[in-house]
């Protein structure tokens, strides 16, 4: 499938440095073939089974609003980088679930989604689970899964200011 | 005369302009005019609404009718509030409610009286004590040491040529008196007999050593985190009541304690207290103080970021002392990224001293964190003992770390590349209070928990009863669904803790906290200020690696052996040094404090992921730097000031 058979991609990513690399391709990609870009968060809150804490209603809220928050910023950036159709989808739960989910109903032609990374960050797939995601990805969704290889992230990557 | 004089006014009225009230309706009245009477009463009414207007007092009456019911209701709390507090300084201090009062005896009863203490000097519980003849036979008086490891027992009439009064208790060694013959004519007389105190020796058996595996293993289940801490601490439980029930009918030395003994070990007023204040931080988190405090932080620090960063680790501090730095972190942190974000500046750069000073300034009072919750309920320290003892220190260690992250984030502070006017306007609509009427209504409640908790000691009002009688108090007036509130407390928190009671009562049970306390008595010896030192740096390192709740609760008894045999350590002192070191410790690593594992969730969803090497990095020295800075005040405040 060529860039000029895709009429919407989803970028498929979680924010912050690490998905750097996924956004600009994402960009790119939507950019030569004019397709609409959709940028997808899934909030997961499995962490909070560290919390000693009950009612999680506030907290799920607030980290509702905080992955929003993340993804108008990737808009933004896209939008002034020159993409005409922008938006971003927020869903819960299950990472991999809600991506096979959306490839689905969303009949996008593309998703762009980073690699696993070698890095000290927890992975979602380590990089067997990743291919087999893929390819299941691309059978059932009948798309097409860009794969974007992050760049590793230094400390100071970090420091001195944050482009997204 | 009356008539003529209604229907004149009447007219009077219809000659008036603009709107008067009258009951409920409203009327169109002409102007007096020039009038010299009408134009005094329009001075003088002008007057009375420029004073009330001053006072800030409603003009009309409907107001004046909601005011006064506002005023009446807000004085009648004031009120109550300032009576209970009135009432709890003005109250003498009482008396401990003793126990039952001991059986009525006749004159001339033979009594064998005695104690039975540990190598610590400390009382011994349920020791069995039975006096039974030498010939042999069946025991002529038995009966169980009391709280305090004494125990009378009551002797027949008729006394036998010699008598034994044996000591035995589960985990150690038995223990024989032979009565001498004086002892015997003494009985014989009809007077009761006092024996010196026995000293019992463990003993180390097999269910010592099951016992330490298992508390090792939940320990490592725990800090590994293989499975959820409540889980791990079940599986504790479940496996030394199966070697308790299962093992004894095959070795009677693998019995570690049966059901019974194990809930005695339950604090339930930690369980309560952590109940009540969990409801009370349920209505609290809803109204939207959190997100509020966040971001008003921001705008008070004009953007500067530098000041923004003290700000916000100064009211993260400053909420977790009052409510606890888990809520206080999962309900700031996702604001605080966004601000970052809007700020165009790593998050971790503000969310790495937050949850560091929610850590620490925690400990300045009772609430603050789980583990001045457990030292407090166990040495019995008040919320005041907490306040005056250790919030000199708390503000000096929060002092340094605020030095700390300024240099250690001093790239992404000094800055100013990034800033989004538009992502800040996004937010700003974010920083709000959401249900006002709630948090005026907590915060009174809060206010008289405070003054509760503060002035309760003196009548010797539990903590746990405080909590929930200000969670009813606040339940009951905002009446919120119930359904909602109970699914607002977290079972799994108090299932734990109830598991963790258990798991360090069975290794107290078999003698594995005397060993420990032991040792460390042994490296100590009589100096107090080894000993403060040993408890804050063990506490503190150890808290790095093991989750605190757990390691506080194991070190509770040591500390009260340590209590009870250094000379000057009998004030508390090692109490207030361990609660220091666990929870000042605990940033020293992620899986150190709870509140640092929800952080690392939170800013790992944001695409900032705190690893384990990067916490250690930034924690270790603030762990260094704090509590140095908390030691030193302790030590000026117990050695030096004494």
């Amino acid at each position: 499938m060529t860039t000029a058979a895709i009429r919407q991609i989803v970028c498929a990513v979680r924010g912050g440095p690490e998905s750097r690399e996924t956004v600009k391709r994402a960009i790119a990609v939507a950019l030569e073939s004019g397709a609409k870009l959709t940028f997808f968060h899934v909030m997961d809150a499995e962490f909070l089974g560290y919390a000693t804490h009950g009612t999680l209603r506030v907290v799920y809220h607030e980290l509702r609003e905080m992955g929003k928050f993340a993804m108008i910023i990737l808009c933004d950036r896209a939008q002034a980088r020159g993409v005409a159709q922008v938006d971003y989808l927020l869903r819960e739960g299950n990472v991999r679930t809600q991506l096979r989910n959306l490839a689905i109903e969303t009949g996008a032609e593309a998703i762009v989604i980073g690699q696993p990374t070698k890095s000290a960050t927890k992975n979602l797939f380590n990089a067997a689970e990743f291919d087999a995601f893929v390819t299941d990805l691309e059978r059932e969704g009948n798309l097409r899964v860009i794969q974007v290889q992050p760049a590793p992230i230094a400390e100071k990557d970090l420091q001195g200011g944050l482009v997204l | 005369m009356k008539a003529i004089a209604l229907g004149a006014l009447r007219q009077e009225s219809a000659q008036r302009s603009g709107p008067v009230i009258i009951g409920k309706v409203k009327m169109d009245i002409p102007s007096r005019g020039n009038r010299p009477i009408g134009r005094l009463i329009d001075e003088l009414r002008a007057q009375v609404r420029a004073w009330m207007a001053a006072l800030g007092l409603p003009e009309r009456w409907s107001e004046w009718r909601v005011s006064l019911r506002r005023r009446f209701r807000l004085s009648l709390l004031t009120t109550a509030l300032l009576g209970i507090c009135l009432v709890l300084v003005l109250t003498p201090r009482r008396a401990r409610i003793e126990g039952p009062a001991a059986p009525q005896l006749e004159v001339g009863t033979a009594l064998v009286m005695g104690s039975v203490q540990n190598r610590q000097n400390q009382a011994i519980v349920a020791v069995e004590i039975a006096v039974v003849p030498a010939s042999g036979g069946e025991a002529i008086a038995e009966g169980l040491t009391q709280s305090d490891g004494r125990y009378i027992l009551v002797l027949p009439k008729s006394i036998p040529e010699k008598l034994t009064v044996e000591i035995r208790r589960g985990h150690y060694r038995k223990a024989a008196i032979e009565l001498s013959p004086s002892d015997l004519l003494i009985l014989r007389d009809g007077r009761p007999v006092v024996l010196p105190p026995t000293i019992l020796l463990r003993s180390l058996g097999p269910a010592f050593w099951i016992t330490a595996l298992i508390f090792l293993a939940v320990l490592a289940l725990m800090a590994t985190g293989k499975q959820h801490n409540t889980l791990a601490a079940l599986v504790g439980v479940a496996s030394l009541l199966a070697v308790s029930y299962l093992g004894s009918p095959v070795r009677e030395d693998l019995f570690i304690f049966d059901f019974r003994s194990a809930l005695l070990y339950v604090d339930w007023n930690v369980i309560f207290l952590i109940m009540g204040m969990m409801i009370v931080i349920a209505v609290v988190e809803e109204t939207g103080v959190f997100q509020w405090l966040a971001f008003k932080s921001y705008q008070l620090s004009g953007g500067r970021r530098w000041l923004l960063l003290a700000m916000l680790m100064v009211v993260a501090g400053v909420t977790s002392a009052l409510l606890d730095n888990v809520t206080t972190m999962l309900l700031m942190a996702p604001i605080t990224v966004q601000i970052a974000l809007a700020l165009g500046m790593n998050p971790l750069a503000l969310l790495m001293p937050e949850v560091m000073a929610s850590n620490v300034f925690g400990i300045s009072t009772l609430i603050g964190t789980p583990t001045n919750i457990l030292i407090g309920s166990y040495a019995h320290i008040s919320f005041s003992g907490f306040l005056f003892n250790l919030t000199p220190g708390v503000i000096l260690a929060l002092g340094g770390l605020i030095v700390y992250a300024e240099w250690q984030y001093r790239q992404e502070l000094v800055s100013e590349d990034g800033a989004s006017a538009e992502l800040l306007q996004r937010l700003s609509e974010r920083g709000r209070i959401l249900q006002p009427e709630e948090l005026r209504k907590a915060g009174w409640v809060g206010a008289a928990m405070l003054a509760m908790f503060f002035f309760g000691e003196r009548v010797h009002l539990l903590p746990s009863v405080t909590a929930l009688v200000g969670a009813t108090a606040l339940l009951a007036w905002i009446k919120p669904d119930m359904e909602k509130m109970m699914e607002a407390i977290d079972w799994t928190t108090l299932v734990f803790f109830i598991a963790i009671f258990i798991v360090v009562g069975a290794i107290q049970e078999v003698g594995v906290i005397s060993y420990v306390a032991d040792g460390i008595g042994w490296l100590v010896g009589d100096s107090l200020v080894l000993a403060m030192l040993a408890v804050i740096w063990m506490g503190a390192i150890l808290s790095t690696v093991i989750a605190n709740i757990p390691f506080s609760a194991a070190m509770l008894p040591v500390v009260g052996h340590l209590s009870a045999t250094v000379p000057g350590a009998e004030g508390k002192v090692l109490f207030y040094c361990l609660a220091v070191g666990s929870a000042m410790g605990g940033n020293g690593s992620l899986i150190g404090a709870s509140a640092n594992m929800v952080t690392a969730g939170i800013a790992e969803r944001a695409g900032f992921p705190i690893t384990y090497a990067y916490f250690l990095k930034q924690g270790a020295p603030a762990v260094l730097l704090t509590v140095s800075l908390a030691t030193l005040w302790l030590l000026l405040r117990f050695y030096v000031l004494g």
